[in-house]
């Protein structure tokens, strides 16, 4: 799941994609990914994982990392 | 008390929090009318400096324009000073009607409504124009007040990578089946200055039965031949469905704004657009003061040709001094300093100097892209420009940044 996600974040946010970020990669407070973009992970992760994320739930602070995204994405 | 001592601390935490992370923004006294020279009082009560203006949105330079300030003179004995009314109850005098069809002309589209500001009018399209089935599709980098008025409606939103047409591509592919589908973008990016690629826009639009949307607030007056916009600019001038702008920058300068576009919308936007329901109609002053510009920029386009020059000569000039600089066909001009604080300080330098250019960096643009934002007007004349450069060069030799790339910029530490 975390490989998943981090291949999907480097497609959809980065411009370089060779930008190096691991599942402790501060995302959002990092400015890699604007927190009005994070629609396009609740997408993804109903796509891929076949779980529904309610939008109240997905945030700046909770979805600030990968590892973050899993622990929230695995309560589901 | 109900304003306790425990409600009033968890505020001054929060701006202490502000202050902790050098995001405090403090207001400069502008202690003259707005143009290419302004005095300025900052901080508060300390003595007025005169300084270049190279931070305002006045790019055709008519926010002062005698013509103008008498067409809003003439405009209190005319038609009075204020309403008192939303439009729909007592709001709305001829010249608002009047405005509205001069602004559909000049923007070569079926209808206009005008807003209080254009904030106001993104906060209206949305929430009026689509539903719960539709989806809005945005470029990343779009105005706040863009995004502030997708929020409010309850269509799905989803974004774009900033001007990738491939990935816009993608993303219709993947909403096809919505009813109504929605292209988000700004015709000029206020952060870098860059333009949409409208043109390639409209053909996705087209091939996917989606509308386009451009607000093009930092474009009306100037981008394209005769200042229509960056439709015009792009050659697809009768291919926008909607088109929302400000009077606030290049068209008077002093505040409203409108949309303009088909004639269905913009009926529908008369009937259910809140902002423009539940807020006062635009002053007198404002709306014949705006048709003054629009007589202006209808005569002639020596002013956009002129802030056009300016912009050339800018461009060229910052680049063979040494700077980098975002690369663009705007007069919003980015000079690149990447690191915050060599922002912070060659800002402050400039003004020290008597140039005013604002810093900008994160969160207000991406981390490690701090920028100092230029921006021309027709107001300028060459001996402002030629006295900024002189300025721009003696801090940048200070700083010893000239020619230096960005990894070599990055380097410094200040």
């Amino acid at each position: 799941m975390e490989e998943k996600l981090l291949d999907f974040i480097r497609d959809e946010f980065l411009d370089d994609p060779d930008t190096e970020i691991d599942v402790d990669t501060k995302l959002i407070s990092g400015g890699m990914i604007d927190s009005f973009s994070l629609v396009s992970l609740q997408t993804f992760i109903a796509k891929e994982f076949g779980k529904k994320i309610p939008a109240p739930r997905i945030t700046a602070a909770s979805f600030d990392t990968v590892r973050q995204m899993v622990e929230i994405i695995n309560q589901f | 008390m109900a304003y306790s001592q425990k409600v009033k601390n968890s505020y001054l935490e929060t701006l202490q929090t502000i202050k902790d992370n050098g995001l405090f923004k403090s207001e400069r006294l502008i202690c003259d009318v707005q143009g290419a020279d302004i005095e300025v009082e900052f901080p508060v009560g300390s003595a007025h400096k005169q300084l270049i203006n190279m931070c305002s949105n006045n790019y055709l330079g008519l926010s002062s324009h005698p013509e103008i300030v008498k067409a809003a003179h003439e405009a209190l004995d005319y038609r009075g000073y204020g309403l008192s009314s939303v439009r729909f109850i007592c709001g709305t005098q001829d010249i608002h009607k009047e405005l509205e069809k001069r602004l559909s002309a000049f923007l070569g589209v079926d209808d206009t409504i005008l807003f209080s500001s254009c904030f106001d009018a993104n906060g209206a399209v949305f929430e009026t124009l689509l539903d719960e089935n539709d989806i809005m599709i945005s470029d990343r980098l779009v105005h706040a007040s863009i995004i502030d008025g997708m929020r409010l409606a309850k269509a799905e939103h989803d974004t774009y990578k900033h001007s990738d047409m491939a990935h816009l591509r993608k993303k219709l592919e993947q909403y096809q089946d919505r009813p109504r589908k929605i292209i988000i973008t700004d015709g000029v990016f206020s952060m870098d200055g860059d333009i949409a690629k409208l043109d390639e826009i409209v053909a996705l639009a087209e091939e996917f039965d989606a509308m386009v949307f451009v607000d093009d607030s930092h474009a009306s007056g100037f981008i394209g031949k005769t200042g229509r916009g960056v439709h015009e600019l792009c050659g697809v001038m009768d291919k926008i469905d909607i088109i929302t702008t400000t009077f606030g920058k290049a068209l008077g300068g002093a505040s409203g704004g409108c949309v303009s576009g088909r004639q269905e919308l913009i009926d529908l936007l008369r009937q259910r657009g809140r902002p423009y329901l539940f807020s006062n109609t635009l002053a007198p002053t404002i709306t014949m003061a705006t048709m003054k510009v629009l007589d202006i920029l209808e005569a002639s386009t020596e002013r956009r040709d002129k802030l056009e020059r300016n912009m050339k000569w800018w461009r060229t000039a910052l680049t063979e001094a040494g700077f980098i600089i975002v690369k663009g066909d705007s007069p919003i001009v980015p000079v690149m300093f990447y690191d915050a604080k060599l922002a912070q300080a060659f800002s402050k330098d400039l003004y020290d100097e008597g140039v005013y250019a604002v810093g900008f960096f994160f969160p207000v643009v991406a981390q490690g892209q701090a920028r100092i934002r230029t921006q021309l007007s027709a107001a300028h004349e060459m001996s402002h420009l030629e006295k900024a450069l002189e300025v721009f060069v003696k801090i940048g030799k200070k700083y010893d940044i000239l020619g230096k790339s960005k990894e070599e910029l990055l380097q410094i530490k200040l």
